[in-house]
């Protein structure tokens, strides 16, 4: 096959799947609690600066990892408890308070870190030969454990015991509370556990990406088209929504440049919007 | 609830007409006294926005300029006295700045260190009124009356560094990335001419949106495939630091060479070490500069802003030479006239970080530097001395 040509699809799947991973904690926190987190590019962020703590440390990559599920599990659960519990079922109010937080928390790393761009070393520096092209390991790496972490969640969530619950009370918060599932508890360990994905997918993508304060606002927008195109608060939308959103812009960059690739996107969004606002898959 | 406004009595309006008529009479009085008095000196830098991370820097070096032209007498024996603004901000914000410092604030002189459009905002808005110098590197053709530019042009950045690499490097095909607005692609139209003066080829050219979560895995592909000899960049920012490291992940630096037209030192450190291998910068300063007059703005800047001083790099340190233009612009032209001051602009000297500065044209004929990146600091591998700036303003 053509190295070029394989590359370009290798591309696709690197963005789609990198795409997916970062909005899985955001689908996740919405699709289950209602909650639309928009300090969910921030979590990212802070994940991001974990990575260069770690890095400024001299200790190994992989440090990186407990050091922001620590971090965000902390700050998921004061959030949850102070902002987002007194606020549940108004997604309005929500929506205004987790703006607040996304401020608060830029401002907070760049009193802390400034304003300028850090970098975050590659852990893998060489290339592996896929069929003729020279791709890089990191890339392929993040490709496949961010299709690990999808694939892993949806498992657990049709069959574990603690997913089923979680649709329960999704499907009537009343109900589930009276057969003795701990509905407050199910939900603030929900939140916490979308803050922990986010905060992984920038710990995973610190190193491909210039890190500064601001980095969090570049994953919002493109997340909220996926979750317009998918459907929200299902996991099979998820996928299809950034295979939709994150294919069809590398795609099309690939075949012309980056402009129609984000006009096309826009496109379909709108189009979304407007012929089919509950996305591919809404929650039945 | 509690009233905020009053609404004027005729009492009160009448007093207010009678104020602002004697205001209106008072420089006629105040003459003597003014020349004495303090000199106004507004400054626009980044104060906020995608440009901020400039703004520390700008602020500090701007204020060590100030400190050292007070400390030796003020300009024209009046002391300093710096208003800033956000430079920013969206440009009609800029431009409501601008009239109320010159309308309500008074102010003599303008610095500014920020993008185009704010720049045509504010011209716009001083209409010629107030003299304005403009320091950072940009499209060049700015030519409206009263205004001073310091900046880095495209033929100063373009025309030596292209020819020297093109002769050095023997490079022969050419890739051109760059944002989608004005500087990349007037910066682009001098690379090919110079590129095709020296006997090479553009095989792409592309632009991608400003201000947009780009990414660079499809532009590296078509770079790679192209097999360029050199690629030029004027990506800015958070996409100049994603598009290097994205060239780098895929190996292409141990084969491709890359110069950058807006890489100082702070996109450098964010590009990293291990992705600057084969990349070359061109402007008008870089910190590792090794003139004796550098030396001692450097030793000065760490002695006035401390340990902890912001970085000194290109757009920042930019403002050191606005500063001490501006200095010298009114001296020689014994005050603010518009008329005075554009005669005063033609062979002007002032002190930048690394020597003189020659003002012809209002634009700086300078001395520019080729750097290539060790790591992450830069090397500078070639000055090239006053360089012509292309600019025709009369």
């Amino acid at each position: 096959m053509d190295p070029i040509l394989t590359t370009n699809i290798l591309n696709v799947v690197y963005e789609v799947s990198t795409l997916a991973v970062v909005v899985l904690g955001l689908a996740v926190v919405f699709g289950l609690l209602g909650v639309m987190n928009l300090a969910h590019g921030e979590f990212v962020m802070i994940g991001a600066y974990c990575a260069f703590f770690v890095q400024t440390q001299n200790l190994p990559f992989l440090a990186a990892v407990p050091v922001a599920l620590l971090v965000c599990i902390v700050l998921g659960l004061a959030v949850e408890r102070i902002l987002v519990r007194p606020l549940y079922a108004r997604p309005f109010d929500t929506l205004l308070a987790t703006w607040g937080l996304s401020m608060l928390l830029r401002e907070g790393v760049e009193a802390v870190y400034g304003r300028g761009f850090k970098s975050v070393a590659v852990p893998l520096t060489d290339s592996i030969d896929v069929l003729g092209a020279d791709y890089p390991s990191y890339r392929l790496l993040l490709a496949a454990v961010s299709i690990a972490l999808v694939a892993g969640l949806v498992w657990w969530f049709v069959r574990s015991a603690t997913g089923r619950r979680i649709r329960a009370v999704v499907n009537n918060p009343e109900l589930a509370g009276s057969v003795g599932i701990p509905v407050t508890a199910l939900a603030r360990n929900t939140f916490v556990f979308g803050c922990c994905l986010a905060a992984l997918s920038g710990v995973l993508l610190a190193p491909l990406m210039p890190v500064q304060p601001m980095l969090g606002l570049d994953f919002i927008l493109k997340s909220f088209f996926v979750l317009v195109v998918g459907g929200l608060g299902s996991l099979v939308g998820l996928i299809s929504g950034s295979g939709v959103i994150g294919g069809v812009e590398s795609i099309v960059s690939a075949f012309f440049d980056r402009t129609y690739g984000y006009t096309t996107v826009l496109i379909i969004a709108i189009l979304f919007l407007w012929l089919r606002p509950n996305g591919l898959f809404p929650r039945t | 609830m509690q009233k905020i406004y009053k609404p004027i009595s005729r009492r009160h309006f009448v007093a207010g007409a009678l104020g602002s008529g004697a205001a209106v009479a008072a420089p006629a009085i105040l003459t003597g006294a003014q020349a004495a008095g303090e000199l106004k000196m507004a400054t626009f830098y980044a104060l906020s926005g995608p440009g901020s991370l400039f703004g520390p820097t700008q602020t500090a070096v701007t204020k060590l300029a100030v400190d050292e032209i007070n400390a030796g007498g003020g300009i024209g024996g009046r002391k300093v006295t710096v208003i800033p603004s956000d430079g920013g901000a969206p440009p009609a914000e800029a431009a409501k700045a601008a009239i109320r410092l010159m309308l309500r604030d008074k102010v003599d002189i303008v610095v500014g260190s920020h993008d185009s459009a704010v720049r045509e905002a504010i011209v716009a808005a001083l209409k010629g009124r107030v003299p304005y110098v403009y320091t950072p590197l940009y499209e060049g053709g700015e030519c409206n009356p009263n205004v001073f530019v310091t900046a880095d042009t495209p033929q100063q950045q373009v025309q030596p560094s292209i020819t020297w690499l093109a002769k050095t490097l023997g490079a022969k095909s050419y890739y051109l990335i760059g944002n989608d607005y004005v500087w990349p692609r007037k910066t682009n139209e001098q690379a090919k001419k110079y590129i095709a003066a020296a006997g090479g080829k553009v095989v792409g050219e592309e632009y991608v949106p400003l201000g947009a979560p780009n990414k660079f895995e499809d532009a590296v592909t078509r770079i790679k495939a192209k097999k360029p000899d050199l690629v030029v960049i004027t990506l800015v920012g958070g996409d100049n630091i994603n598009f290097n490291r994205t060239f780098a992940g895929f190996g292409l630096d141990k084969s491709i060479k890359r110069i950058s037209y807006l890489l100082e030192e702070q996109t450098l450190a964010g590009i990293g070490d291990k992705s600057s291998n084969g990349l070359y910068s061109a402007m008008s300063y870089f910190e590792n500069e090794k003139s004796e007059a550098n030396a001692k703005f450097k030793a000065a800047y760490r002695k006035a802003a401390g340990a902890k001083a912001p970085p000194l790099a290109m757009i920042g340190v930019d403002t050191y030479g606005g500063v001490n233009c501006a200095k010298a612009l009114i001296e020689k032209a014994g005050g603010t006239d518009a008329a005075k001051l554009m005669a005063a602009a033609s062979n002007l000297n002032y002190r930048t970080p690394t020597g003189t500065g020659v003002m012809t044209n209002r634009h700086v004929v300078k001395d520019m530097y080729l750097a290539e990146c060790k790591g992450t600091s830069f090397d500078i591998v070639e000055t090239f001395k006053a360089v012509a700036h292309g600019q025709t303003c009369s």
